[in-house]
């Protein structure tokens, strides 16, 4: 059936998360914001919560381990659950989805990739964030020289006894500095391009692996980017995702950059979630401000703007449920997610720029609409970071034009 | 739950009609464009298949289907051949004005006839627009004066579909010029009154296979049980009209989708064997890239109208469907004329020679957007609803007298 009404338990989810969103998160946002963190007291008690909301999905999210076992060759409801719970957590503040407590981006390569007992163990140790500390998990894959080229990348990695030794920089890592492991891609042979990648899980403390700068940012600023600085870390073979049998062929490394198909519509979904923010913002300020004390000859053009993000949102909105429900089905679905993550950076962006622009010179200041400015500078990473709005449209293209390898 | 996936009946029903419009509409194009009509043997052929009466009341011999099965079923024959879609025999947009302006047991009785073994070749019409805005007074320049008898209907409609071809209509004129917009009406008038005459059809830019001319109304006299009351308030019959709109634009879009399809359909294959500089022009990034976004311009096309015809069928809130459907065929108009503007684009100088049906299709998108209420009304309706403002059915009929509103 074509049905676009949420499940009874998706809806109680989303109106959870929006009531707190409303009456907890935002009113913290901005301070958040300005000390550059988000509050570990929050994170602590929003995982209780969550469970009090006893979404599996939810906790699949900051766990990365299902709950209960699921039969992955059977339709499921999670992907469409989880970009539910993004787009609202983002409404309130994008920080704090990026910054949950569990592996994060991390998860889905060691999810997709790894062996059975580096599932247990990596995955495993999130478990226990009831009682002790809380934890984080990265995926470090670009480095100075080398974001959207991937197959460019030159951390090294090289076989030493029952050890490979690493050498590299590893740059915009989110959650880096904090996280108990970072998934690090490094080649053997830069020539081999992508054949030479291999994948390793890269624990905090390991002799040569060191947190770098933790960067300062337009947006986004309660979420920690780090640069990860390896210099002859050394990395025990059991640590090689997969391990190295894995590797013999391409596919290997393709199994890990499969997992981008699931993680864009995510952050396509907060990306709408701030882009839905913005627009919300800028409509209320038009039904106070323009209506009923200062109706304006302008005010057309202004219900233009508006009808137009509204618009453009909500068909990248469609994108993303589109993309998590065939994902939810079990049918490939890279060239939808990458369309979500396209349509959704770019119209959120676009959707705080206007908002901006509705609220006019007030929507700059930041002691006015303080809110509005910042979800300004929050929002243009989207159309940036799990691939530019470019290279969505190179994986699109390559799906849609025959025989297309690159450009 | 979230679910993109006709049901089983809708995708029976969207196969048979694909194959129709495939191995029917869409090797006639040409020939239906030049006869400027649709042949008796394919309305016949249409007429068996029950496409005219897809979404009437069962009592009126139609399928009592929803708007989703609707707007399926209209994509196919718009993926085809967009004008035979307006061309085809059947009560269309005179079906949905009846069913919303007067309730389907009213309807039932205005619809006798159509599903009849000669109903191939009976029409239905709606008068709306006008050659000219009215001057003198907010509302319709058509005029309908009370009389003893009931109303007498003077004044000239324009760009009316099926003028010639109709044997009823629904005609809105105005029946208290001072009270503006609140005045209006709408009836129910037959071509064998004879203060109905059709006036001269339209020459167009495109959708050649169906007709669009000008209904002359000089003094014709219809009883007080021709007009079409809604539920008997103002309030009800200006909700009534709205959802006409809407629901109608709705429709047209459906086909803009088929359209859009279409369009993206032939300048993919084209650029995947047309080569320049050495390699097909689909591995040039400025043309793949554009593939991709109008890509996601068909899709997003599509999911927007999809959702917004669940919208209806679900029962959503009246506001939430009106803006749903608001949001969906504007954004359906204006991503189908960027396809079929593209398509044209990337045939080169190829897409300009009528031995293509390239250009027919940029010509048919144009037109296309202008048969319902354009994506500008569309969109001061969408912010009317968003900013809590009274609706009136002036923010999506044909007149200036619109932007009164907004000043
Ligand atoms: C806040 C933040 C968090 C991040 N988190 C992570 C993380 O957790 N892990 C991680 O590994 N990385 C992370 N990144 C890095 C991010 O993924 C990269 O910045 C991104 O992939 C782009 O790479 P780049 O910055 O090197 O830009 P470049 O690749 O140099 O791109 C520059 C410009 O060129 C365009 N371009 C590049 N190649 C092509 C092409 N083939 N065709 C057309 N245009 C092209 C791009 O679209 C872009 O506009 C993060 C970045 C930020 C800012
Ligand atoms: C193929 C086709 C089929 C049609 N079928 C019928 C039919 O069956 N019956 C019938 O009665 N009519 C029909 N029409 C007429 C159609 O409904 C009108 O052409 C359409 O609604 C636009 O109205 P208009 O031409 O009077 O333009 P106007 O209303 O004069 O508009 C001119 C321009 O101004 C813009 N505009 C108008 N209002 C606003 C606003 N508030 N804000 C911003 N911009 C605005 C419009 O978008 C347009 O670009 C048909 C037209 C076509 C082309």
């Amino acid at each position: 059936m074509i049905e676009f009404a949420l499940s009874k338990k998706q809806q109680e989810l989303k109106e959870a998360l929006h009531s707190l969103g409303r009456h907890v998160i935002r009113p913290m946002s901005l301070d958040m914001d300005r000390n550059k963190e988000v509050p570990e007291s929050f994170l602590r008690n929003f995982m209780m919560m969550s469970r009090g909301v006893r979404s599996d999905d939810i906790a699949e999210f900051h766990e990365g381990t299902p709950r209960k076992e699921r039969d992955p060759s059977k339709p499921s409801e999670s992907n469409r659950t989880a970009v539910i719970a993004a787009e609202e957590l983002a409404w309130a503040d994008a920080a704090i989805p990026l910054s949950m407590p569990g592996p994060g981006l991390g998860a889905p390569p060691v999810r997709a990739t790894g062996t059975p007992e580096q599932k247990k163990r990596f995955l495993g140790m999130f478990r226990d964030m009831d009682t002790g500390p809380l934890k984080w998990g990265a995926y470090g894959l670009t480095e100075p020289g080398a974001g959207s080229d991937v197959a460019g990348i030159r951390t090294s990695c090289r076989k030493d006894g029952s050890h490979w030794v690493l050498n590299g920089r590893k740059c915009y890592i989110t959650n880096g500095g904090r996280a108990v492991w970072t998934v690090i891609f490094a080649t053997v042979d830069p020539s081999l391009g992508r054949a030479g990648h291999r994948a390793f899980v890269v624990e905090k403390g390991t002799p040569g692996f060191e947190v770098g700068k933790i960067e300062d940012k337009m947006g986004l600023r309660a979420n920690e980017t780090a640069e990860l600085v390896l210099e002859d870390c050394r990395v025990p073979e059991e640590n090689l995702l997969g391990g190295e049998e894995a590797y013999r062929t391409k596919e290997g490394f393709m199994t890990a950059m499969k997992t981008f198909d699931n993680t864009r519509p995510l952050v396509a979904a907060m990306a709408v979630g701030i882009g839905r923010a913005a627009y919300e913002y800028a409509r209320d300020f038009v039904k106070q401000n323009y209506v009923l004390t200062r109706p304006i000859p302008r005010y057309a053009a202004i219900a233009d703007k508006l009808a137009k993000i509204g618009r453009r949102l909500e068909a990248a909105r469609l994108l993303v449920h589109r993309a998590t429900y065939l994902a939810d089905m079990n049918i490939p679905n890279a060239k939808e997610a990458s369309m979500s993550k396209a349509a959704a950076g770019q119209a959120a962006t676009l959707a705080c720029i206007d908002a901006i622009e509705i609220c006019g010179a007030h929507g700059t200041l930041s002691s006015e609409h303080a809110l509005l400015e910042k979800w300004f500078r929050d929002i243009k990473v989207y159309d940036i970071f799990e691939g530019t709005g470019n290279i969505q449209r190179v994986v699109i293209s390559k799906r849609i034009v025959s025989n297309l390898k690159s450009f | 739950m979230i679910a993109f996936e006709p049901t089983e009946d809708q995708r029976l029903m969207q196969q048979a009609v694909a194959e129709f419009a495939k191995a029917t509409l869409l090797p006639r194009t040409r020939e239906l464009e030049h006869a400027r009509g649709v042949p008796e043997d394919i309305r016949r052929t249409a007429h068996e298949m029950g496409l005219g009466l897809v979404t009437a009341p069962e009592a009126a011999g139609g399928q009592g289907q929803g708007l989703v099965t609707s707007v399926l079923i209209e994509e196919e024959l718009g993926a085809a051949d967009a004008a035979a879609a307006f061309g085809l025999a059947g009560p269309g947009a005179f079906g949905r004005a009846v069913i919303e302006l007067d309730g389907p047991e009213r309807a039932a009785e205005l619809l006798a006839g159509f599903a009849d073994e000669g109903g191939w070749d009976r029409f239905g019409a709606v008068a709306w627009s006008e050659p000219a805005p009215c001057r003198t007074h907010e509302g319709f320049a058509t005029r309908a004066e009370r009389i003893d008898e009931g109303y007498r209907i003077t004044g000239k409609k324009a760009f009316v579909g099926n003028a010639a071809l109709a044997d009823r209509f629904v005609v809105f004129a105005q029946v208290e010029p001072d009270r503006g917009w609140g005045g209006i009406g709408a009836f129910v008038v037959r071509r064998d009154n004879p203060g109905l005459r059709a006036g001269e059809r339209h020459k167009t830019l495109g959708l050649d296979a169906a007709s669009f001319g000008e209904v002359v109304l000089e003094g014709a006299v219809v009883r007080e049980a021709d007009r079409l009351h809604g539920d008997g308030s103002e309030e009800g019959f200006t909700r009534a009209a709205l959802r006409f709109f809407v629901k109608h634009a709705l429709v047209v879009a459906a086909r803009a989708v088929g359209l859009a399809r279409f369009a993206f359909d032939l300048a993919r294959e084209h650029c995947d064997t047309r080569v320049a500089f050495g390699k097909p022009i689909g591995h040039f990034q400025a043309v793949a890239f554009t593939l991709a976004d109008r890509a996601m311009d068909v899709e997003t096309s599509r999911w927007l109208v999809w959702k917004a015809a669940a919208a209806w069928d679900a029962g959503l809130h009246e506001r939430e469907a009106l803006l749903a459907s608001a949001r969906a065929a504007a954004h359906a108009f204006e991503a189908t004329m960027r396809t079929a503007d593209d398509c044209v684009q990337l045939f080169g100088g190829s897409g300009f020679i009528r031995d293509l049906v390239a250009e027919k299709l940029m010509r048919d998108a144009k037109q296309l957007m202008l048969a319902a209420p354009t994506a500008e009304q569309l969109d001061q309706l969408a912010s009317a609803i968003e900013l809590g403002q009274k609706l009136d059915p002036a923010l999506v009929l044909p007149t200036p007298d619109t932007q009164a509103i907004f000043t």
